[in-house]
């Protein structure tokens, strides 16, 4: 009687606990090898020339990960990416993953490496 | 015959049986279009813009959209396949001519050309009929943008409500 108790405890721990921001990171950093705040910020701040729409992270994303920003072209309000104000930002890697297939092209023109992902988020979770 | 516990018990089944009846019949509330019950569609197409009721386009339109996501109005929103198939066979079911068809449906699927796949909501006949009377400076509005930023006006667009009592324009 015990055994499958426990598995179904256990089995609905497994399911209900999404990563923390601080795993997903981790995790990056496991493929990129180290991860910079500083490169994360500038990332997130720089200008670039080559993305299919946008100059900037901070064009849709606003200055300040930690208020919402505004789709330039739709203008739908977009959530803060800061994980100190957002708590679903940063806990699901494949999500993490599709965002920066998605919005890399976007800014820079070509998809972004592993060191510029685990960059990008260390800066993200470093935001207090 | 006095009150007693037979007619007590008949009064509360039959107020039971009512408050039933009416939780259940329909609202009859026209204003609010059917959306994809997979949280997948508020989650991949909701993510950039409103997720639109599929009930505002022919499947025609879907399908094609859904034919070009390489090329989204500019953007690369192509999908996993699983998700691509599930999405447009939600969409396809709930399209203005699709199968469960209300009136406001029919009268949106009524204005739109046969010959015609409108690639944009914006563009049909119905939604300019009922947005004539808003001025152009409201669509600039920083927080409202574009007439594709449904959500700015109608609060709970993403669940497929447009009624006219929930609109609230945004003053800047």
């Amino acid at each position: 009687m015990k055994t499958p108790l426990f598995l179904t405890a256990s089995l609905l721990v497994s399911t209900a606990q999404a990563d923390t921001p601080q795993q997903v990171l981790e995790g990056l950093v496991a493929q990129a090898g180290s991860a910079s705040t500083m490169r994360g910020e500038h990332l997130f701040r720089g200008k670039f020339s080559g993305g299919k729409s946008a100059a900037s992270c901070t064009e849709c994303h606003g200055g300040d990960a930690r208020t919402a920003g505004q789709h330039i072209k739709t203008h739908k309000r977009i959530e803060p990416m800061a994980p100190v104000v957002n708590r679903e930002r940063f806990t699901d890697p494949a999500k993490v993953q599709k965002w920066f297939r998605r919005n890399c092209p976007e800014v820079l023109g070509r998809a972004c490496t592993p060191q510029e992902m685990a960059d990008f988020t260390a800066y993200m979770v470093s935001i207090k | 015959m006095g009150i007693n516990w037979k007619s007590l018990l008949t009064l509360a089944l039959g107020v039971t049986g009512a408050a039933m009846w009416i939780a259940q019949a329909p609202a009859n509330d026209e204003t609010a279009f059917a959306m994809p019950s997979a949280k997948t569609y508020v989650n991949e197409c909701g993510s950039c813009h409103t997720a639109y009721a599929p009930g505002m386009l022919p499947a025609r339109s879907w399908h094609q959209m859904m034919n070009g996501l390489a090329n989204h109005f500019g953007e690369d929103a192509e999908l996993d396949e699983p998700d691509h198939f599930a999405i447009l066979k939600e969409l396809e079911t709930l399209a203005a001519d699709g199968t469960y068809v209300t009136m406001r449906m029919r009268r949106i699927n009524g204005l739109i050309p046969p010959g015609s796949t409108p690639p944009r909501i914006t563009e049909t006949g119905f939604f300019k009929y009922l947005h004539d009377e808003v001025p152009a400076h409201f669509w600039r509005r920083k927080s409202i943008g574009s007439p594709a930023n449904c959500g700015a006006c109608h609060p709970r667009a993403s669940e497929g409500r447009y009624a006219e009592r929930e609109i609230r324009i945004p003053p800047q």
